[in-house]
């Protein structure tokens, strides 16, 4: 009752003209800077700090998490239409977005990527303000050997996301996971695969490999096979431009996978949203009743990741605001400003300031409704995007690839270093090897290596540490049972297949 | 790479050329004035940078607009190398933590010191504080090392790179009561102290302004502060020294430096511009917000302070076994 009571006060706080309007900003920003690959929301709400910092906190907290969960939005688009994924938690979405693009229903993956994003958000809200500190003081029980354990359990998705061949799907990870070590390593100072280069110290960014090997890959290996005019079939009338009663259906078990795995993943500190949506995706192919078809364009392999992106938002921002402690980096300008405003965040902050707390909660539920009727008109006319002929519409994948490139770090080295990715990415395909999982070992690759050293550290070379904790041991035999399954499966075809023939 | 070195000297001497052609006019920036982190958005000293931008901008002391750079990569080498190519350049500042003293000394690649570049003030000294759980058995700095003592590599503590603070102060107080614990590196803070909140760490070096919300909340106990002085927020938490430890203080320092070779006339319009910042009530309360201790120097002081802290931190690195590459 005395959340109902809160809320209620929160609305008064949120439904402010004054605060609508700062919440409008944020999301309207928001789905700007997510729609532009490359541009963060963590850049833009620091691009704003000064400015925050002279509003009230209330409002400036609104506009801030507006930014925030509004990128989350927009970052699905040019995954679906040009397979640029425009943030680091898109890449799962290019997966079976871009395909569904390719098969004339661009349309419905955009609004089904808003519709998720709209359920998603609302319930990551939801368990913000229902179980932020029993789930915050849950996730302070991850010490290094649970994160260990938790991306184990992240690369066993490699089986998952493997097309016709797992070694080829195995190797693709391993290459990902030595992409993963280049760069200054933390525990000893010491640099590995640098070639004494300073632009390589630290580490490939994430988004260059991203982008050089889903879009450019997939580009070069579009010149070089199709002729010209216009690639994709884009259906006339809106209703073919919008999801259909059948596709919210197969969709409804990925909203909620997505957003209970979004939210407790993100209340994690420095797990990130990237790893969120490649387990819900895991998830739902594992559970689906049509994991085959997975890659080829089904709604839920698009409804399952961006939920999972958007409902770890409101996981973030448990831990900041239960706890004092930032997870992320957008979180930590957040901070920053809570300190500016002159509050003090700690474990005490809903306590002493109800009506920031309650007013942002409240303008998080308005926010997501903004969102979705910013988004959901956008769909058809994005979706024309792919009517362009190619001659149009390569240059211009190419040119957003560049600029998104680019405006990560603002470095040249960059723009040549994502030519190298897409001859990678085009080599990948003319072999038939699955980018995604490369993708997977260079994320998970150095947050598992650093989840290994700090427990051999603590354990003092001990390797029980890693399988003796209960959480750890639960998360490794899901790990084994993700890895097994299918090989029963296929034990299973071949068992059927031999029964067939003694019959 | 040589042709970009002669361009910088070729325009070096021109700008010097120019600065004698006119030395009666003094200088005011005149166009977007550029002030650089060596980190992302959301870094310490990105949010500091962004800090002391807004303050500007508010109190009107800039004449013109200001906007921050983030040049990131090669743990500061980037930014520092950056700065150095723009010789004399007048409309471009940095950020300086105790990164830029550090880099130079254990990277090979690092291509400048602090002494080349031109220092302009420094603002602050964070402070820093031991905190262990509040339920952790130790009630003192005394207990925590006595128990180190007793078990040697046993007792944990998390905390970032090798480089950086955290490690140092902790080579330093196990040389100086002979005991050893690990170090545990973790990227980011929040992780750090999720650690400790958690119990899989014993003991952590922490921000007074972080510390004091915990300790609120009744979740952390402060075992000591780092510095020689008490924190002023901080009556009842004892020194180091003070509790019979005979270590050097490591302060963090930060403030701003300019490219090699600033004009003299350019060099005190900056000075003076931190100056007259340092003195608004704005500035005093975000230096009191922030539980910073206010470090600000300037001129002779400031350059005596960047030849002493480099020493220290030489003594400091390579008493923490940490290779020196010159």
């Amino acid at each position: 009752m005395e959340i109902i009571a809160n809320l209620m006060n929160g609305f008064a706080v949120a439904l402010d003209p004054l605060n609508l309007v700062w919440c409008f900003l944020g999301v309207f920003f928001g789905t700007v800077v997510g729609i532009l690959p490359g541009l963060g929301p963590s850049a833009t709400v620091a691009l704003l700090l000064p400015l925050a910092a002279q509003m009230n906190p209330t409002g400036g907290m609104i506009m801030m998490a507006g930014i925030y969960y509004g990128a989350k939005y927009g970052g699905s688009t040019t995954s679906i239409l040009l397979n640029v994924p425009g943030e680091s938690a898109s890449v799962v979405t290019c997966i079976d977005g871009f395909e569904m693009a390719k098969n004339g229903r661009a349309g419905p993956a955009l609004g089904i990527a808003a519709i998720s994003s709209f359920v998603a958000g609302t319930i990551g809200v939801l368990l913000l303000m229902l179980v932020a500190p029993p789930v915050a003081e849950f996730a302070l029980r991850f010490g290094p050997p649970e994160y260990f354990a938790l991306m184990a359990l992240g690369l066993s998705m490699v089986v998952l996301l493997a097309g016709k061949s797992l070694i080829k799907a195995l190797i693709s990870m391993f290459i990902g996971l030595w992409l993963a070590t280049i760069g200054i390593d933390m525990f000893t100072d010491g640099e590995r695969y640098t070639f004494d280069t300073v632009e390589l110290m630290d580490g490939v960014n994430f988004v260059v490999v991203a982008i050089g090997t889903f879009a450019i890959g997939e580009v070069l290996a579009n010149l070089i096979s199709t002729s010209g005019g216009q690639m994709f079939e884009v259906p006339k009338g809106v209703r073919n431009l919008m999801p259909n009663w059948q596709d919210l259906k197969d969709s409804r078990f990925a909203f909620v996978n997505g957003s209970l795995v979004g939210f407790f993943v993100g209340v994690l500190p420095g797990a990130g949203s990237t790893i969120a949506s490649f387990v819900s995706y895991g998830i739902e192919k594992a559970v689906s009743r049509r994991p085959e078809k997975f890659g080829t364009g089904v709604v839920e392999g698009v409804a399952a990741p961006e939920a999972a992106n958007n409902s770890e938002t409101g996981g973030a921002l448990v831990p900041l605001l239960t706890l004092g402690i930032p997870g992320s980096a957008t979180t930590a300008i957040l901070l920053a400003a809570l300190i500016m405003w002159g509050m003090r965040p700690g474990p005490l902050l809903i306590q002493d300031y109800p009506e920031m707390f309650w007013g942002l909660v409240a303008s998080m539920y308005i926010g997501n409704v903004m969102l979705l009727i910013l988004n959901l008109p956008l769909v058809p006319v994005f979706a024309q995007i792919l009517r362009l002929p190619a001659y149009v519409l390569y240059p211009l994948i190419l040119g957003v690839s560049i600029i998104g490139v680019y405006s990560v770090d603002h470095r040249l080295f960059d723009c040549w270093l994502v030519g190298v990715f897409g001859l990678l990415g085009y080599l990948m395909r003319k072999l038939e090897y699955p980018a995604a999982p490369l993708i997977l070992g260079l994320v998970l690759g150095d947050l598992m290596e650093n989840a290994v050293r700090q427990s051999l550290m603590m354990s003092r070379g001990d390797v029980s540490i890693l399988y003796s904790r209960p959480l750890a041991a639960v998360m490794l035999v899901l790990t084994v049972l993700v890895l097994v399954g299918p090989m029963f499966r296929r034990f299973e075809i071949w068992r059927l297949k031999a029964a067939e023939q003694d019959v | 790479m040589k042709t970009r070195r002669y361009a910088a000297a070729f325009s070096a001497v021109l700008a010097g050329m120019f600065l004698i052609a006119a030395p009666a006019q003094a200088f005011t920036p005149d166009r977007t004035i550029e002030f650089m982190v060596h980190s992302g958005p959301g870094a310490g000293n990105d949010v500091f940078a962004r800090a002391v931008q807004g303050l500007l901008e508010k109190t009107k002391l800039a004449p013109q607009t200001i906007q921050v750079v983030n040049k990131t990569g090669g743990g500061g080498l980037v930014a520092m190398s950056y700065l150095n190519e723009k010789k004399a350049e007048t409309h471009l500042l940095a950020v300086f933590t105790s990164v830029w003293f550090v880099n130079p000394q254990i990277r090979k690649k690092a291509k400048v010191t602090m002494q080349e570049l031109t220092p302009l003030a420094r603002l602050i000294l964070e402070p820093a504080v031991m905190t262990v759980r509040s339920d952790s058995p130790y009630k003192t700095a005394k207990e925590f090392f006595a128990a180190a003592k007793a078990n040697p590599g046993k007792l944990k503590q998390s905390g970032g790179s090798l480089s950086g603070r955290d490690n140092t102060t902790r080579h330093l107080l196990m040389k100086a009561t002979g005991t050893e614990w690990q170090f545990i590196s973790m990227k980011s803070g929040g992780e750090r102290v999720a650690a400790l909140l958690g119990g899989h760490v014993d003991m952590y070096i922490m921000e007074p302004a972080e510390a004091i919300e915990q300790i609120r909340a009744g979740k952390v106990r402060v075992l000591a502060t780092l510095m020689n002085k008490r924190i002023p927020s901080m009556p009842d938490i004892s020194t180091l020294r003070e509790q019979g430890y005979d270590v050097p203080e490591i302060p963090q320092a930060r403030g701003f430096v300019g490219p090699p070779g600033m004009a003299a006339d350019v060099k005190k319009y900056y000075v003076d511009l931190f100056t007259r910042m340092h003195g608004t009530p704005e500035w005093q309360g975000f230096v009191k917000q922030n539980l910073y201790e206010d470090g600000f120097l300037t001129g002779q002081g400031l350059d005596k302070f960047v030849d002493e802290y480099t020493q220290t931190m030489r003594g400091i690195l390579k008493e923490a076994g940490i290779k020196l590459v010159r």
